[in-house]
């Protein structure tokens, strides 16, 4: 954006909370939650709208011990700066009892100090940042009132070198890759998890890493530098308008598969947004994922959802689905709890564990690491992430991720890991198989 | 090597037909229009909108871009330049404004999210490691053409070389009974439809988005400062520079660079040679 239109913007954001916010108190006999989150993104909204339609069904069900839940929002324009004034308007200004976030990593880093200050319990639904749940393994007391439910990019990553090994490495025969990488923190961390982590261990060796500018709008000469390179496949990590490196991927019918995480292939747009030029990409995505086969209570929710909203996301992303059981649970938690007092509260949400089924099996659920409770495959602590299972059979938990593929039909399925898979890894058309 | 050839011939194609249209402003009316960048963007916006979300003829989604940018240009004159003739400074700052102003309607209309073109003309060839669209073929055959038609059409006719002689010496082309606000109006609309025109097949190659036309207008600035006030000839080598740079850069130094060259390019050409490389004070 512009500096122009930042300016803009912002002057509107300030004049509109004003306007919506003027007159209205924290009324004894209401209890607010605040979101905090960008209005104008996919992601955003899908948090937004969870938690829209979580609140609607407690208030219809008597609400917190006979009190109105209401809900107030902060934007945060994905920027830290606004991040940062969004949590304080919320607690300051509205005196929120609760939060719930969709905000993106470097957001919700830069709110956290404010969190602590205000000592507001706080659940994250987009975020995967390992460092925020490292701030809880150091320092439990001063962080205990965060909990995230949507499991951490290190969890995250265990699951996807499995990934790497059966698929990209055994199945497919691939051993080197060429990563392509937008130059963003995210995309430095996840190029730290394939270097370091998958590549040596599913034994693909990576032959060149070309970072480009998140700016960047013509892929031509990177792709041809990735063919030059004479890697089996690209593997990319993109979440900056992603959908238009993968577009031109599609359109320059680039000879080598590709594969990663593409955040723009995480949305039911993703097709609409690439003009229909999306095949035959794939990317690991949190879950439920879209083609994520779901339960009857997740698909109750997505119908009430689709009947709510029409404008995008159509469907929701996994942190709308993370937002609408995440505030259940921390309202279930309080309503033991006597209220959202930390002392009390934090226990409760603690405890509280929801196992949603699929053809009598556990599919989804949303339960919480205790402090101290060791995860067994990497053996570290996870305070308060979502109790995520990364080993199979997937018994004690959802798994922390999976692998979505985009056909070139338009159709998008999970293609692993093999007890959530509905379809088959596959390269594009036009790349010869090996 | 011949990836660089192919890809730096196809992207400097392009940006020659970008650069076109605003040469020929700078040239007769001695403004730098940075509402330009709007051209391509209204151009590719409405081209997205009859063709592919109308799911209307190609053709027909190609004319409705082009009279877009034709009134967009026409407009712009009549309500913004003319009224600020002489203030060169103003005309300037206005139309960035306007640019910014234009973005925001975008947004209200097709929202901020990215969207994606179709290409113009279907189809890829391989050479080696490169790729061939015959949409950025299509891209630049067109640049060809059109400057060639442009250059016939100034130097041929008889409201061309009218053109040719306010670009030269507006008072002249007075006294010589040229009305001067006609054949600016007439620069505007054709510039205008020259950007839009561009700007689809820009969008079709890279992107449709609200911001997209900052980038554009980059290359279109410096091409006109390299390249000269005014120079056709000098723009056309100019753009072929750029494209070159830039993929070169790309694929053997670093994508990150991409656009730096292109700066210190026209910094140098600033201080060096302010006229430009092929400076000239007519078309």
């Amino acid at each position: 954006m512009n500096p122009f239109m930042k300016l803009t913007a912002v002057a509107a954001l300030a004049l509109s909370t004003g306007l919506a916010t003027s007159g209205l108190s924290h009324a004894a006999d209401t209890v607010k939650v605040g979101f905090i989150g960008s209005f104008a993104s996919d992601t955003g909204r899908s948090t937004l709208r969870g938690a829209e339609i979580a609140i609607e069904e407690l208030n219809a069900a008597g609400g917190l011990n006979g009190k109105k839940i209401v809900l107030v929002k902060a934007d945060t324009h994905e920027d830290v700066t606004e991040g940062i004034k969004a949590y304080e308007y919320l607690a300051e200004t509205e005196k929120v009892d609760f939060v719930i976030s969709g905000c993106i990593d470097d957001v919700s880093l830069g709110w956290l100090p404010r969190m602590v200050e205000y000592k507001i319990p706080t659940l994250d639904t987009w975020t995967s940042n390992i460092g925020i749940i490292d701030k809880l393994v150091s320092d439990f007391d001063t962080y205990k009132m965060y909990f995230m439910n949507v499991a951490t990019d290190e969890a995250l990553a265990a699951l996807y070198v499995d990934f790497g090994k059966d698929i990209l490495a055994k199945k497919m025969g691939w051993k080197k890759t060429v990563i392509v990488q937008e130059d963003t923190a995210f995309g430095n961390a996840i190029n730290g998890l394939v270097t370091q982590l998958l590549a040596p261990e599913a034994g693909i060796k990576v032959l060149d890493t070309i970072v480009y500018d998140t700016a960047t709008v013509d892929f031509s000469p990177i792709f041809s530098r990735a063919v030059d390179s004479g890697a089996d496949f690209i593997y990319l990590v993109a979440s900056v308008n992603s959908q238009v490196v993968s577009s031109q991927y599609v359109k320059l019918q680039v000879p080598l598969a590709m594969t990663g995480v593409n955040v723009s292939a995480l949305g039911r747009e993703y097709w609409e947004d690439t003009g229909g030029a999306g095949g035959g990409i794939s990317t690991l995505s949190p879950i439920p994922s879209v083609g994520f086969a779901i339960d009857d209570e997740s698909a109750a929710f997505v119908k009430k959802y689709q009947a709510k909203y029409s404008d995008r996301p159509k469907y929701p992303h996994f942190n709308g689905f993370n937002a609408y059981f995440g505030l259940k649970q921390a309202f279930s938690a309080a309503e033991k709890a006597g209220g959202f007092g930390l002392d009390k509260w934090v226990p409760a949400m603690e405890n509280e564990d929801l196992v949603l089924k699929k053809d009598g099996k556990l599919w989804l659920r949303y339960a919480f690491w205790k402090p101290g409770e060791k995860e067994p495959r990497t053996g570290r602590t996870y305070p308060h992430n979502i109790k995520f299972d990364i080993s199979p059979p997937y018994d004690s938990g959802a798994p922390s991720m999976v692998v979505v593929q985009w056909y070139e039909d338009g159709k998008a399925k999970v293609v692993y890991p093999p007890k959530y898979a509905n379809g088959e890894f596959a390269v594009p058309s036009w790349v010869k198989k090996k | 090597m011949t990836q660089i050839l192919i890809q730096g011939f196809l992207l400097s194609g392009l940006y020659a037909l970008m650069a076109i249209g605003f040469t020929l402003i700078f040239s007769v009316g001695r403004v730098l229009n940075l509402a330009y960048g709007s051209y391509l963007m209204l151009g590719g916006y409405a081209y997205f909108y009859v063709s592919q979300a109308l799911h209307m003829p190609k053709l027909l989604g190609f004319a409705s871009a082009i009279v877009m940018g034709g009134v967009a240009g026409v407009l712009m004159y009549k309500l913004l330049v003319k009224r600020l003739a002489g203030d060169q400074v103003a005309v300037e700052i206005s139309t960035l404004i306007l640019a910014v102003v234009i973005q925001a309607g975008v947004v209200l209309v097709f929202n901020d999210s990215t969207k994606i073109l179709l290409p113009i003309v279907n189809g890829v060839w391989r050479v080696g490691s490169a790729s061939i669209t015959f949409n950025m073929l299509a891209a630049m055959v067109a640049s060809w053409v059109i400057l060639a038609g442009l250059f016939v059409f100034v130097k041929r006719t008889h409201l061309g070389r009218a053109i040719q002689a306010v670009s030269m010496d507006p008072k002249g082309a007075v006294i010589s009974g040229v009305d001067t606000d006609r054949i600016n109006l007439i620069t505007w609309a054709i510039s205008g439809a020259l950007g839009s025109t561009a700007g689809v097949f820009f969008a079709a190659y890279t992107q449709l988005n609200p911001s997209m036309w900052v980038a554009p207008l980059i290359i279109v600035v410096a091409v006109v400062i390299v390249g000269g006030i005014g120079s056709i000839v000098g723009s056309l080598i100019v753009a072929h520079i750029i494209g070159f740079m830039e993929i070169i850069t790309t694929s053997l130094i670093s994508a990150q660079m991409r656009g730096v060259f292109t700066m210190a390019l026209i910094i140098g050409v600033l201080l060096l040679r302010p006229q430009g490389l092929f400076g000239r004070s007519d078309l």
